[in-house]
């Protein structure tokens, strides 16, 4: 079998049929002479969770960085909503993103704005004609579904790690994507902490009705939120397959990673 | 059923290629990367005037980042213009003494702080304040995935971070100047005031006689191009600096280094294109 699992079973009418929402085709990336990518083949359903294990430093983060355009990959096409947004002018791009939530490791909270200026921003820059009233309401709804409705005048600093991560669910969120991508969601969370973002990320899919990448070595977070799950190895999918299919591999390798 | 791909990896260097990138780049030529640089920069410069003529324009941030750029610079500018109006009164009186041009010495601080001093010691200490803030800021926003937040929110990161800041700067020093020249001036009245018993009236109006439209316009004009250096450049180091913290305090420290040359390289230009015209 090759790394191109995925892609046998696609055709592409299925993505103009929009049952397909994201297809990536032959992706690689290299850095100098640092292959990161190699010939990476995905296909992901509408309302599908997908997880993407792996160790640090295999590719996981530049391979959600090449779906929104932060990363260009050498060759290969990422086909989204059934457009290759590799070939997509600025302005066509744009109205892609869009559909694209996008939860950085980090959070990325603007550190010189308060909660609810974090929210707005995106929100000011889409909808230029929005109403005061008709933001502030959008705000305190999408921080109600994280559970943070009394942090709306808190600056980011100080919120805690868990927090963070909310309103950055929050602050993607109020722009109703349809595809969430998740870099590392729990990393450096507590357990419990990481088990309530697990499961909101779970119900981010049920409510919106979102499809999702989640890059994680979290096996629990895995656990948790996944319908599929992708082993990437140096660059490569290594394995793909349902949680217990994955944990009963035969594959030491694989296996050592669900122990 | 899993599905084990068989597909081996060809490189077993699971890291990404940043230090490679990077050892790369130290094996580079000096001269290689000074013209890389310098393509850098015109590219960062050409992509500053498309934005900042292209709406939607960004005015509270403007408002916003002037306020913080110039407002919270007056007190350092204030002292350190006053400093210097009154070390330049107390340290040129006894040469002019000797030559009996005692009287001489307000105008001669008149037209030394407004033509040269004022200008080039005020735009590096905002090189060394805002141009080294505006580095460090973009760079730590680089570090913690703030930019491309922005970017994959469809925001213009470009446009609110960098437009805004470099035109905040440009806007702010020439005011920050003569600000600084003001103080300056009565700086020096101080100065000769230690010495002596001179009537403020007397003072300026020696002052004013002594300046010159041709003293005041090229002097002024000058410091719209140190702010505007001083912002793009801070901008341009902040914006394109290495991840990871390293990057952050070198943006902040090139920002400074190499903007404080460019106030020193400008006003070179632009004293040998003022005298060309006054001969």
């Amino acid at each position: 079998m090759t790394s191109n699992l995925s892609s046998i079973k696609t055709k592409p009418e299925d993505a103009q049929n929009g049952h397909i929402i994201l297809m990536m085709e032959h992706i690689n990336k290299s850095f100098g002479n640092n292959t990161v990518l190699r010939d990476i083949n995905l296909v992901i359903n509408k309302g599908e969770n997908i997880v993407i294990l792996g160790k640090s430093g295999t590719g996981k983060s530049v391979l959600i960085k090449c779906i929104v355009g932060l990363i260009e990959p050498d060759d290969g096409k990422m086909i989204i909503f059934g457009r290759n947004i590799f070939e997509l002018k600025e302005k066509d791009l744009i109205e892609v993103r869009r559909k694209i939530g996008f939860l950085f490791q980090s959070s990325a909270l603007y550190d010189s704005m308060t909660v609810s200026e974090n929210l707005q921003f995106p929100l000011k820059r889409q909808f230029h004609s929005m109403s005061k009233e008709n933001m502030n309401m959008l705000v305190k709804e999408a921080l109600q579904n994280v559970g943070l409705a009394e942090a709306i005048d808190i600056m980011p600093s100080e919120l805690s790690g868990g927090m963070r991560k909310r309103v950055g669910l929050a602050r993607t969120l109020i722009l109703k994507p349809e595809i969430m991508l998740y870099d590392e969601p729990t990393t450096g969370l507590d357990p419990i902490t990481s088990k309530e973002i697990s499961k909101l990320i779970q119900e981010v899919q049920k409510k919106y009705n979102t499809s999702s990448i989640i890059i994680t070595h979290d096996i629990e977070c895995a656990r948790l939120t996944a319908n599929r799950i992708i082993v990437m190895k140096d660059g490569v999918c290594a394995a793909e397959g349902t949680y217990t299919d994955l944990e009963k591999s035969s594959d030491e390798w694989i296996r050592a990673f669900f122990e | 059923m899993e599905k084990i791909i068989l597909q081996q990896p060809q490189n077993e260097t699971p890291e990404a290629g940043v230090p490679q990138i990077f050892s790369e780049a130290v094996t580079q030529s000096a001269f290689k990367k000074f013209f890389l640089e310098v393509y850098s920069i015109t590219i960062f410069t050409l992509r500053f005037f498309k934005e900042a003529f292209k709406p939607p324009f960004e005015i509270n941030e403007l408002a916003r980042q002037s306020f913080l750029i110039g407002y919270r610079s007056l007190p350092l500018i204030g002292i350190t213009g006053f400093i210097i109006g009154l070390v330049l009164t107390i340290q040129s009186r006894p040469t002019l003494a000797k030559f009996g041009a005692e009287s001489w010495l307000p105008a001669m601080v008149a037209v030394s702080i407004i033509r040269e001093i004022g200008p080039v010691i005020t735009a590096l200490i905002f090189a060394g304040k805002v141009g080294s803030g505006i580095g460090a800021e973009l760079a730590s926003m680089n570090v913690t995935e703030q930019i491309d937040a922005m970017q994959v929110s469809n925001s213009n990161p470009f446009k609110y971070l960098v437009v805004t800041r470099v035109l905040s700067a440009t806007m702010m020093l020439p005011i920050l100047v003569v600000f600084a020249d003001a103080i300056a001036l009565t700086g020096s009245y101080a100065g000769v005031n230690l010495k002596g018993n001179v009537s403020a009236y007397l003072f300026f109006s020696q002052i004013f006689q002594s300046l010159e439209f041709k003293d005041l316009f090229p002097a002024f004009i000058k410091t719209f191009l140190f702010g505007f250096a001083i912002g793009l450049i801070g901008s341009y180091k902040g914006y394109n600096s290495y991840k990871g913290t390293e990057g952050v305090g070198k943006a902040a420290n090139s920002a400074v280094v190499f903007a404080s040359l460019m106030v020193f390289i400008i006003d070179m230009i632009a004293v040998q294109i003022t005298s060309l015209f006054q001969n």
